[in-house]
């Protein structure tokens, strides 16, 4: 982390790595889901132990690649870049699918429809404040400001 | 006597003056010619369009490609030849897999349409429609005994169709060889990239080399993030669609949701037109499945997220633009070059402004200059 002028933190690579891999962690669950829902695969596998298998998946992901994180911090740690616009794409999109595959799932698990409208607003107005914050702080993408 | 009388334009301008419209009375001259001999011209434009199609759509592909295959090469991935195969069996892959899966479901959802639903259609616009006419059964009815009087509906139905199965057959064969011809000629056009750009360099002049390269690398960077940019949009919108139609109950939700993916390349009217469809079906078949204002609501909620949010994020500053300027675009290339002149509208007014800012910019640079060379009084 280093500090430029007195006006911002720059965060190294590091960070951002961190940020986008847990938070595609998260969302791998729910990103899978939508294929499945798309695909009308549901109708062809059990859902229940398919989300389990999912969720071994991510545990482990997640285990795997906090550990190459971690052995690569120094090296990442060295990278800094002014802004990280690409990244803060992929995080935009990972979080569309994110919200799409939380509805899915909570239609999985039986919930009632007439409430999708509901959570889909408060999860997608959820995840603006936080991509907008999170733009604004580590990946330098303000996009309020014009 | 000399006259002192100021003149309205000095010598030098009547000069130009004069110049520019003896260039504009040959320009139309030659245009009078051309039109005099137009089947010879429509054998040489077909031939020329013949060679500019897949060379167009090769480069078009290319731009989306190209910095795939950069990337690899960044990794390490390498030679060329790898990288590109790499590029290759992934694009190969995406395309026949989503047929794969998708065909057979959009293949349903349409038998289905024709089996259950257009006779739900035809009795709505028969017996509900009637009813529910706004301007009166009465102006309704004389409406239909118009449509019948003149046969009009049989007329334009018995033309419909031999005028599509024309139009299909004339875009057939084009439409193979471009398919036929393109990976190969993708294949060589990404292998020696750089080397194509070379020998293209070098047939410019030496004094024109450095505006033209400069000038064709900003419109390739400009096109190329268009591109990209309104793909990633047009599968995401198309994706989310989907699952929002499905989820809110939607009959049909892959069609309407390809709709939207497909309709999304065109701005602003794209939304409007993949509206429709789904608006419409919604009506017809209340009170099943959801109502015309939730599919509605759906739409603009989509399309507002897509146009502000997304949109300016993905496609930066490069290709921003004042709304006007894009439907003006969209007007004046969409009658000049058809359906081809909407789609590309944007990124052709795009490529103008890249002219415009280059020239404006080498205006200041040497204006700058002279500034700088400029002797200061003492």
């Amino acid at each position: 982390m280093i500090k430029a002028g007195g006006k911002g933190k720059i965060y190294s690579l590091y960070e951002i790595a961190v940020i986008l891999f847990y938070a595609s962690v998260i969302a791998f669950v729910p990103v899978v889901l939508v294929v499945t829902y798309i695909f009308d695969l549901d109708a062809r596998l059990n859902i229940d132990t398919f989300i389990l298998w999912l969720v071994i998946g991510a545990a482990i992901a997640g285990a795997i690649g906090s550990v190459i994180l971690l052995w690569r911090k120094d090296h990442l740690k060295r990278r800094v870049k002014p802004a990280y616009r690409t990244e803060f794409i992929y995080l935009l999109f990972l979080s569309v699918f994110f919200v799409l595959g939380f509805v899915v799932f909570f239609d999985y698990l039986g919930g009632d429809r007439a409430y999708i409208a509901n959570i889909l607003i408060l999860i997608t107005v959820l995840l603006i404040y936080i991509l907008i914050n999170l733009g604004r702080t580590f990946f330098k993408f303000d996009y309020m400001k014009k | 006597m000399i006259s002192l009388k100021k003149k309205l334009f000095s010598d030098e301008n009547l000069a130009r003056i004069i110049k520019i419209l003896v260039i504009i009375l040959l320009v139309l001259a030659v245009f009078f010619m051309a039109i005099q001999f137009t089947s010879l011209w429509t054998w040489i434009t077909d031939a020329i369009k013949a060679v500019i199609v897949p060379i167009g759509t090769g480069y078009l592909i290319a731009l989306i490609f190209f910095p795939l295959i950069r990337f690899l090469e960044k990794k390490g991935i390498g030679p060329r030849w790898l990288s590109l195969l790499i590029v290759f069996i992934l694009a190969a892959a995406v395309v026949f897999g989503t047929f794969f899966f998708l065909f057979p479901l959009v293949k349903q959802e349409i038998t289905n349409f024709f089996t259950n639903d257009v006779n739900k259609i035809i009795q709505y616009l028969t017996v509900d429609m009637r009813v529910n006419f706004v301007l009166g059964t009465d102006i309704y009815d004389q409406l239909v005994a118009y449509i019948n009087e003149t046969d009009a509906l049989n007329t334009w139905l018995d033309t419909l169709v031999p005028n599509l199965l024309a139009g299909l057959s004339n875009i057939a064969l084009p439409l193979i060889t471009v398919i036929s011809v393109l990976p190969i000629m993708l294949f060589y056009y990404l292998k020696d990239y750089e080397m194509i750009g070379e020998r293209l360099r070098s047939l410019i002049p030496a004094k024109q080399e450095k505006t033209v390269s400069d000038l064709g690398s900003r419109l390739n960077q400009t096109v190329g993030a268009y591109l990209r940019g309104q793909l990633l949009l047009m599968v995401t919108l198309g994706i989310v669609a989907t699952i929002v139609y499905k989820l809110i109950g939607l009959k049909y939700f892959y069609i309407f949701g390809i709709i939207v993916g497909i309709t999304n390349i065109i701005p602003y009217f794209g939304a409007i037109i993949a509206a429709i469809p789904p608006i419409l079906f919604a009506f017809i078949s209340a009170p099943v499945g959801p109502g015309p204002l939730l599919v509605l609501i759906v739409n603009l909620v989509l399309q507002g997220i897509e146009g502000n949010i997304f949109q300016p994020i993905i496609m930066g500053k490069q290709l921003s633009m004042h709304p006007l300027i894009i439907l003006m675009s969209i007007l004046f290339f969409g009658s000049l070059f058809g359906t081809l002149g909407i789609i590309f509208a944007s990124p052709i007014a795009a490529s103008i402004r890249v002219f415009i800012e280059y020239f404006k910019e080498r205006k200041a640079a040497r204006e700058a200059k002279e500034a700088a060379e400029r002797p200061v009084a003492p």
